[in-house]
C-alpha cells in the first residue's frame, strides 16, 4: 500500500477525515483525489476590496432524530443515559419527549440546563402540534410510525446532571413493543432496550378513565415485560419508570380516584411479578401537554427527567465465562452474521 | 500586514448590512474616538461600502434588491497599539443563513467565510420569534372570555422554529464539520437596541430573558465559545423607506439633524455605553 498523502482538490471534500470521496467514487477513480486544492491568485484578490463570490452548495447535518449507529457514537463522549420509552399508540410518548424539550425553551428545568442537541429539527417537529403555529385548537401529537428506532439527543448539565450528561431518548412505535407479547423473538431487534439505563413505561391516563379499556392495561404491560424478561432483554441493573400520562384529564375526571387506584395496583403487581428481574420500579404522574390550562404544561416532567439522569448504582451480577460487549450497540450484528453464530 | 477575518452572521433583516454601513461611515468620518481606525483605503473598489454607507448617512433604509449575492468586504484598520491589519467581512444575504437552518445546506463560498476566527452574530432584538403554546393561548382567551377557534391544521415548516432555536443550531453547525475550526470568539449583537432598551435590561439580561434556550447553550459552553453580548443601535431610529410614496420617518429627520452622524450609533454592553461600533470588532481581534 502506498503512503499517499490524503488530500483532495475539492475543498468541500473531507476525505482526510472520513476516508470517503465526496462524490461517492472509489478514491482511485476520483480525479480530484490526491491533488492540491486550487489556490486563487492572492495578488489578484487584493486588488478588490469587494469581491463577488461564485456559488455551489454543500449539505449540513439534518438535525433529525439519530439512527442507532450514529447514536452509539454519542455514548462514547460524555456520561450518557439511554432511555427507552414504551407506550402504546396515543399514550403520550411524543408529547413526553417534546414536553421536556419545550420546558427548556422557557428556562432550565429545576437545576438542569440545556447544553446542546444534535436533533433540534426533530424536537421542533415533535413540538409543532402543541404550538400555536399549527393552528390547532387543542394540543395534539403525531404518532410514531413503525420502522427502525430513532433517538432524540440532549446534552444537559447542572443539578443531578452535574458537569454534563448525554441523554438519548429512544423513539419507536408502541406496536413493536406490544409484539413482544405475541412472540418473544420480536424482542431481538429492540436494541435500545438492551442498552437502556431506564425503561420507561407509559400508562395512558385517558385509558385508565375508560371503564372498559382500563382492564387490559395491566395485562398488556405485564405481557411485554414478561416477554422481555424471557428474551433476556431485562437487566438487573435497569430501573423501570412507570409513568401515568395525561394527569390533567385524570385529576379533573369524576373517575379520578378509580384511575389513580388502578395505576397503583398496576405498580404493585409489577413490583411483585418482576422482583429480582430489574433493579426496581419508580412511579411518576405527568401532564406533558395538557389539553386545557387547568394544569401547568410539563407537570411532573422535572421529577421524571431527574430520575432519568441519576446515575444508577452498580448491581452485583453473576459472572459467566461468556464475554459480551458492555454496550448494546456493540452487540448488534447483521442478521446473517447473527445466524452464523447460532 | 496581518489579515484577520470576521464573519457577520444573521438571519434575514437582522441588521448585518446596517452594521457594515455604519462601521464604514464611522472609520472613514473619524469624528469620534474609536478603538479601531482606518489605516489606509488600500487598492481596489469600495463601491459596495460607499453605497451602503451613503444610504446610512442619508438615513434611508438599505435597498434589499441591491443586497443580492455574496460580497467580500475588506477594511484596513489599526488598533490603539498601532497594529495594522486587514479585516475581511463577507456581506452575505440573510437568506444564506436561513438556508442553513431550513434547507440544511450552505453555499460553498459561504462555507469558507464561516471558518473565520471571529463571529459577529446579529439578532434583531425587537423581532425575536418566541415559542407559543396552544394551551397557554387558550388560557389567555378564556380569561378574556373569548372562544378558542381552531382552523385547518398546518404542517410543520422550519420557519416556525423560535429564533433562539435557529441561532443555537447555526452556532452548533459552526462547531461541527465542515465548519468547525475549534473554539472561537463570538460577539452577539442585539441589533435595533433602541427598540429594546426601554425594558431597562442589560444586553446579557435581555438575551437571558427573551432567549432562555440560547442563554443556557452559551452558559453551558459545550461548544467552547468565548462570548460577549452587545446591544447595538447602528441607525439610532427608523430610516426612510426605500419604496416611493411611503411616509417619511420622523426619526430619520431627527437623525439627519445631528452634526456628527456617528453619534446616531449606540453600543451597550455590561461595562460601557459608547458610540464606538468598532468595540465588538476590537474585542473579537484580541
Amino acid at each position: 500500500m502506498t503512503n499517499r498523502e490524503i488530500i483532495c482538490a475539492n475543498p468541500a471534500c473531507r476525505v482526510s477525515e472520513t476516508g470517503m470521496c465526496l462524490e461517492g467514487l472509489p478514491l482511485d477513480d476520483c480525479s480530484s483525489y490526491g491533488n492540491e486544492p486550487a489556490v486563487e491568485d492572492e495578488a489578484d484578490e487584493a486588488e478588490h476590496d469587494v469581491e463577488e463570490i461564485a456559488s455551489s452548495t454543500i449539505t449540513l447535518s439534518s438535525g433529525r432524530a439519530l439512527s442507532a449507529e450514529i447514536a452509539a457514537k454519542f455514548l462514547l463522549n460524555w456520561d450518557s443515559r439511554v432511555i427507552a420509552i414504551i407506550g402504546p399508540r396515543e399514550t403520550g410518548k411524543t408529547s413526553l419527549v417534546a414536553g421536556i424539550y419545550d420546558l427548556f425553551q422557557s428556562g432550565r428545568i429545576g437545576e438542569i440546563n440545556f447544553a446542546r442537541s444534535s436533533t433540534l429539527t426533530a424536537f421542533e417537529i415533535a413540538c409543532h402540534d402543541a404550538r400555536t403555529a399549527s393552528r390547532r385548537g387543542v394540543p395534539h401529537s403525531e404518532r410514531t410510525r413503525r420502522g427502525e428506532v430513532l433517538f432524540y439527543h440532549l446534552d444537559v448539565y447542572g443539578g443531578v446532571a452535574n458537569d454534563g450528561v448525554t441523554l438519548l431518548l429512544a423513539d419507536r412505535s408502541g406496536e413493536e413493543y406490544s409484539e413482544v407479547a405475541d412472540d418473544i423473538a420480536n424482542a431481538n431487534g429492540l436494541v435500545e432496550l438492551h442498552r437502556a439505563d431506564v425503561i420507561t413505561i407509559l400508562v395512558d391516563g385517558a385509558r385508565l378513565l375508560d371503564a372498559g379499556r382500563r382492564h387490559s392495561i395491566r395485562m398488556d404491560i405485564t405481557m411485554i415485560l414478561q416477554g422481555l424478561s424471557e428474551a433476556d432483554v431485562l437487566r438487573v441493573d435497569q430501573r423501570i419508570a412507570l409513568v401515568l400520562t395525561k394527569l390533567d384529564m385524570v385529576e379533573t375526571s369524576e373517575n379520578s380516584a378509580r384511575a389513580i387506584s388502578g395505576f397503583d395496583e398496576i405498580h404493585q403487581h409489577l413490583v411483585t411479578k418482576f422482583a429480582g428481574k430489574v433493579q426496581g420500579f419508580d412511579i411518576f404522574k405527568v401532564a406533558a401537554s395538557p389539553q386545557e390550562a387547568r394544569m401547568a404544561r410539563g407537570t411532573g416532567l422535572k421529577t421524571l427527567l431527574e430520575s432519568w439522569l441519576k446515575k444508577q448504582p452498580c448491581v452485583a451480577v453473576e459472572v459467566t465465562n461468556e464475554r459480551k460487549p458492555t454496550r448494546a450497540f456493540a452487540r448488534i450484528r447483521p442478521l446473517n452474521e447473527e445466524q452464523a453464530h447460532e | 500586514m496581518n489579515e484577520k477575518s470576521v464573519v457577520v452572521i444573521g438571519l434575514p433583516g437582522s441588521g448585518k448590512t446596517t452594521y457594515l454601513a455604519a462601521l464604514w461611515h464611522l472609520v472613514t468620518a473619524n469624528d469620534i474616538a474609536t478603538q479601531l481606525k482606518l489605516s489606509q483605503l488600500g487598492a481596489g473598489s469600495r463601491k459596495h461600502l460607499n453605497e451602503i454607507a451613503s444610504r446610512w448617512q442619508n438615513a434611508v433604509q438599505q435597498d434589499r434588491t441591491y443586497l443580492q449575492g455574496l460580497k467580500l468586504v475588506r477594511m484596513h484598520l489599526n488598533d490603539e497599539a498601532g497594529h495594522d491589519f486587514v479585516v475581511s467581512f463577507p456581506d452575505v444575504p440573510g437568506e444564506e443563513y436561513r438556508k442553513m437552518w431550513e434547507d440544511r445546506e450552505i453555499d460553498i463560498a459561504v462555507q469558507e467565510t464561516l471558518t473565520s476566527a471571529g463571529v459577529l452574530f446579529c439578532i434583531h432584538a425587537d423581532t425575536i420569534n418566541q415559542p407559543n403554546w396552544i394551551v397557554d393561548e387558550a388560557a389567555m382567551l378564556n380569561m378574556l372570555g373569548l372562544p378558542v377557534v381552531a382552523s385547518k391544521a398546518i404542517d410543520w415548516h422550519p420557519q416556525f422554529a423560535p429564533t433562539q432555536v435557529q441561532v443555537v443550531d447555526i452556532l452548533q453547525m459552526l462547531r461541527s464539520p465542515p465548519l468547525d475550526i475549534g473554539p472561537r470568539r463570538l460577539a452577539i449583537i442585539l441589533s435595533v437596541w433602541d427598540k429594546a432598551s426601554g425594558e431597562g435590561l442589560t444586553p446579557d439580561a435581555y438575551l437571558a430573558q427573551k432567549m432562555p434556550l440560547l442563554n443556557q447553550y452559551l452558559s453551558a459552553n459545550a461548544d467552547g465559545w468565548k462570548v460577549q453580548v452587545f446591544g447595538v443601535s447602528a441607525q439610532g431610529g427608523d430610516y426612510d423607506d426605500v419604496d416611493p410614496g411611503t411616509e417619511r420617518s420622523e426619526d430619520a429627520r431627527r437623525l439627519r439633524e445631528l452634526d456628527k452622524a456617528s453619534t446616531r450609533i449606540d453600543v451597550v454592553n455590561e461595562k460601557s455605553h459608547t458610540h464606538d461600533l468598532t468595540a465588538p470588532l476590537a474585542w473579537l481581534m484580541e
